[in-house]
C-alpha cells in the first residue's frame, strides 16, 4: 500500500508544534480555549497543568487533529492541520502516540492485541506488530507472559493505563499527547513511567502531558524531569 | 499489507463476529430467512401469474341470434357489423346445424324428442365476447348497440351476473394489494432490522481505530463482510424454504388453476435464480453493514 508523505521537506526545520490564536467553542457556552498561542520544539517535555474544565483535554484533542479549532491555526512541523486532507491527517495520527482520558481499550481483545492494533493500523505485519507490542508492554513494566493474553476487562485500572500507554508508544511516535497519564498509578509506578517518557523525550520525541493541578492522586511535580516546561491553563487561557 | 488492513484478517474478524455467538446468529438467520422466503414467494407468485388475465368465464359475453333462416341473410356482413361495435373483442359464428347436432348429443333433450325436430328450428347465432376488464355499464351500452345491428333478432345477455363478477373481481384485487403492499414493506423493514442487529457496529472500536489513524475502509471491512456473510446464509436457507414450499403446494395450485382456467406456469426453480438470490442478499447485507459502519464512523 502506498503511503503518502504528510510532511513536506520545507517544513522539517519548523517547530514541531505551534498554535496561533486558537479558539475552540462548543455551541453558546464559554469557549473551551481562547486565544491560545503556543510553540513547542522537538524533544521538549511539556506539562500542561490546570484544574478540571480548564481546557487541557480539548487542547490535546485539537493537537491530535481529532477536532478542528473554531478559529486560529494549529501546525505540526509547519503543516496546518485544518488544510490537511483527511487521509493525510490519518497518516499523521499514526505517528502520534495518543493517550486519551480513560484508557480507550477494546475490552474483548487481549492486552497484546490492544497494543499491536496501533502497529497494525500503521501498516506493520502481524508478527512485527506483536513483537513491538510485547516490547512496548515490557517498557511500561507490564508482565507480558502473565498478562499478554488476558482480556483487558480483567485488568486493574493501573494495568489498563499501562496498556494504553504502551499502545501510545508502540509506533515510536514523534509526538506523545498524554491526557492524565499518571492518575491510575502509585508513586513508584508513576516514577518509572515518567522515567520512560523522559527517555523518549531525550531521544527527540516531543512529550505533551496534561495533568490536573491539585487533584487527589496527582503525583507531585518534583518527580517530573528537571527540564520539563510547565504551562498553566485556566478557563481556556494560558496563565502568564 | 498489514494484519488489520488485509482482507483475509477482515474476513477472519467477520467470521469471528458472525459465528462467535451461535445461538443469536441462528435465531437471526432463521428469522431473516423466513422473511426473505416470504418475499421470494410473493415475487415468485407474481412472476408466475403476471400478466394477470381474466379467465374466459369471467369475461362478459353475449349470444346474438340472427334473424331469418340460413341463406336468407348475409351472415358475414352481420359478423363484420358486430365486430365493429366498441369493446367487442370477438364475434364467433355458431351455425344452427352445429347447434342442433350438439343438442342431439344430450340424452336429456333426445328423450323429449327435441332432436327429432324438422326442419331445424334453431337460428344462426354469434357468440360475442367483450374486452376484459371493462365496466358493466359499458358492456350494457355495447349490448344495446348490438341489438340495433341489422338482421339481429335478439341479444341474450345477463347484466346482473357480470355486475356481480366485476364487483367481486375488483374487491379481490383491492384486498390483495391492501395485504401485499404492507406485508412486503413489513418484510423489507424486518430484513433490514434483522440485518442491522448482527452488523451492530461497536462504537468503542470505531473510536479507538479512528484515534489510531485507521482508514475508514479498514474499519468498515469486517462489518461489511459479516453483513454479506450473514445475509448470504439467510438467503440460502430462505431459498431452501421456497423450494420446499413450492414442492408442497405446486400440485394443489396447479389443479386449482386448471379448474378455474387461471394462468399458472408450472416451473422448476432454476439454480441460477437461487444463486442470484443469494448473491443479491449478500450484497444487500454488505450495503446495510456499510451504511451502519459509515454512520458510526461519522458520529
Amino acid at each position: 500500500m502506498r503511503t503518502e508523505p504528510y510532511l513536506s521537506d520545507a517544513t522539517v526545520q519548523a517547530p514541531l508544534l505551534s498554535c496561533e490564536a486558537v479558539e475552540k467553542r462548543y455551541g453558546e457556552f464559554r469557549p473551551a480555549l481562547m486565544g491560545l498561542d503556543l510553540t513547542i520544539g522537538r524533544g521538549e517535555f511539556v506539562l500542561v497543568q490546570g484544574p478540571a474544565g480548564s481546557g487541557k483535554s480539548v487542547l490535546l484533542r485539537l493537537l491530535a487533529g481529532l477536532e478542528a479549532p473554531s478559529s486560529g491555526a494549529i501546525r505540526i512541523a509547519g503543516e496546518d492541520l485544518a488544510r490537511m486532507r483527511p487521509r493525510a491527517l490519518r497518516h499523521l495520527r499514526r505517528s502520534i502516540g495518543i493517550l486519551p482520558p480513560g484508557d480507550s481499550l477494546l475490552r474483548r481483545r487481549s492486552v497484546v492485541e490492544n497494543v499491536a492494533l496501533a502497529a497494525w493500523v500503521a501498516e506493520s505485519t502481524f508478527e512485527e506488530g506483536m513483537r513491538r507490542a510485547r516490547a512496548a508492554l515490557e517498557l511500561v513494566g507490564l508482565d507480558v507472559e502473565r498478562y499478554g493474553g488476558a482480556s483487558c476487562q480483567r485488568l486493574a485500572s493501573g494495568q489498563r493505563q499501562c496498556v494504553a500507554l504502551a499502545r501510545a508508544l508502540v509506533n515510536r511516535p514523534a509526538l506523545l499527547l498524554l491526557d492524565d497519564p499518571l492518575t491510575a498509578f502509585d508513586e513508584a509506578t508513576a516514577a518509572r513511567i515518567i522515567d520512560v517518557l523522559d527517555q523518549f523525550s531525550t531521544a527527540g520525541v516531543t512529550v505533551v502531558a496534561a495533568v490536573r493541578a491539585g487533584a487527589a492522586g496527582t503525583v507531585s511535580s518534583t518527580v517530573w524531569p528537571s527540564r520539563t516546561r510547565t504551562l498553566r491553563l485556566l478557563d481556556g487561557k494560558l496563565a502568564q | 499489507m498489514s494484519y488489520t488492513t488485509s482482507r483475509v484478517s477482515a474476513m477472519g474478524e467477520a467470521l469471528r463476529r458472525t459465528f462467535g455467538r451461535p445461538i443469536e446468529f441462528g435465531l437471526l438467520v432463521a428469522s431473516c430467512a423466513t422473511m426473505l422466503a416470504s418475499l421470494a414467494l410473493i415475487a415468485l407468485t407474481l412472476w408466475r401469474t403476471l400478466p394477470l388475465e381474466q379467465p374466459q368465464w369471467m369475461r362478459p359475453q353475449a349470444l346474438v341470434l340472427a334473424a331469418g333462416a340460413q341463406g336468407e341473410i348475409d351472415l358475414a356482413a352481420v359478423q363484420t357489423s358486430l365486430r365493429r361495435v366498441t369493446i367487442v373483442a370477438s364475434a364467433d359464428f355458431l351455425a344452427r346445424d352445429a347447434a342442433l347436432a350438439e343438442l342431439a348429443q344430450r340424452k336429456s333433450l333426445s328423450a323429449i324428442g327435441l332432436t327429432d325436430l324438422h326442419p331445424n328450428p334453431l337460428p344462426d347465432a354469434f357468440l360475442v365476447r367483450f374486452v376484459a376488464g371493462v365496466a358493466p355499464e359499458a358492456v350494457e351500452a355495447a349490448v344495446a348497440e348490438l341489438r340495433k345491428v341489422k338482421n339481429v333478432e335478439s341479444v341474450e345477455y345477463q347484466p346482473e351476473l357480470y355486475r356481480r363478477i366485476s364487483r367481486l373481481s375488483q374487491l379481490a384485487g383491492r384486498v390483495c394489494w391492501l395485504l401485499a403492499a404492507p406485508l412486503t414493506a413489513a418484510l423489507i423493514i424486518g430484513v433490514a432490522l434483522a440485518a442491522s442487529l448482527w452488523v451492530r457496529v461497536d462504537p468503542d472500536e470505531v473510536q479507538v481505530l479512528n484515534l489510531l489513524g485507521a482508514d475508514p475502509s479498514v474499519m468498515q471491512r469486517p462489518y461489511v463482510y459479516a453483513g454479506a456473510l450473514s445475509l448470504f446464509v439467510a438467503a440460502a436457507l430462505a431459498w431452501w424454504m421456497v423450494a420446499a414450499a413450492s414442492a408442497w403446494l405446486e400440485p394443489l395450485i396447479g389443479a386449482a388453476a386448471q379448474d378455474y382456467a387461471l394462468r399458472w406456469e408450472p416451473a422448476v426453480l432454476p439454480i441460477w435464480a437461487g444463486a442470484l438470490f443469494c448473491v443479491g442478499a449478500a450484497l444487500l447485507g454488505a450495503l446495510l453493514a456499510w451504511l451502519a459502519a459509515q454512520v458510526a464512523i461519522r458520529r
